[in-house]
């Protein structure tokens, strides 16, 4: 398919616009998941694998499943879904509309989505030295000069890391 | 009656949103070493979350639902 970046785009605001219009907060972390889901698709279609790889693992596998039983544990009552309420309702197709007006509007203009084919960003980077020829990502490489050049910020970050599961104890321990 | 875990679902789609337009920065201008700042964006997004999910948990054991409405001690 030509067009296949322009529809995840597309597809992935409407996605946000789901939990925007602010169901309740189980609906609303599926439809984060879902436009999450699109967004790796994205990232994946502009050669970025690792970073992909990292969005699934990290964000969706870690940070949504603890938003999933966090919402679990904290909400008792019943759920309203998108199609329950009129503000969420509204919200919704207000948003959807101004989604599809955007489109049509893109679509009208002569040379603003074009079929670009063209074989300079896929991504890889050949390297000749050594023994035959090699092939490395420049997503993965990037990310790995992160111990390199970024020494300092890899123990910032564990850091930050440390205390913020500190501070959220003693939050949650209360009195 | 809107829940408070409503805007942090919100913010977690500004950081994914974030993420993926650093990423898409560093896939087409072919700069391989910004890639480390969508990493980072994500560690301090983890971190963020971790405190917001705390903040909620403390509001819903005081209040029972975390409506947002139910956080009125300053009263002008």
């Amino acid at each position: 398919m030509a067009y296949i970046l322009f529809t995840l785009s597309v597809l992935l605001v409407m996605g946000f616009v789901g939990f925007s219009s602010k169901p309740s907060p189980i609906y609303g972390g599926l439809a984060l998941i879902i436009s999450g889901v699109v967004g790796c698709v994205i990232v994946l279609n502009c050669g970025g694998v690792y970073m992909g790889l990292m969005m699934f693992l990290v964000y969706l596998g870690g940070m949504m499943v603890v938003f999933g039983y966090t919402t679990a544990m904290a909400i008792e009552e019943y759920p309203e879904t998108w199609g329950s309420g009129l503000e969420v309702l509204g919200g919704l197709l207000v948003g959807l509309m101004m989604e599809v007006m955007l489109v049509l509007w893109v679509l009208s203009l002569d040379e603003a989505v074009v079929v670009v084919v063209g074989f300079s960003d896929t991504g890889d980077w050949v390297i000749f030295e050594g023994e035959g020829s090699g092939l490395i990502r420049g997503d993965s490489i990037g990310a790995g000069a992160l111990y390199d050049y970024g020494r300092w910020l890899v123990v910032v970050a564990g850091w930050t890391l440390f205390v913020g599961v500190y501070v959220v104890i003693e939050i949650v321990r209360g009195n | 009656r809107s829940h408070l875990v409503a805007s942090l679902l919100c913010l977690e789609g500004m950081m994914m949103s974030l993420f993926i337009m650093a990423t898409l920065i560093a896939s087409n201008t072919h700069f391989p070493l910004v890639n480390i700042m969508p990493i980072i964006l994500l560690v301090f997004a983890a971190c963020e979350t971790a405190v917001g999910l705390a903040l909620l948990i403390s509001i819903s054991n005081t209040y029972g639902l975390d409506y947002v409405h139910n956080l009125n001690l300053l009263q002008c």
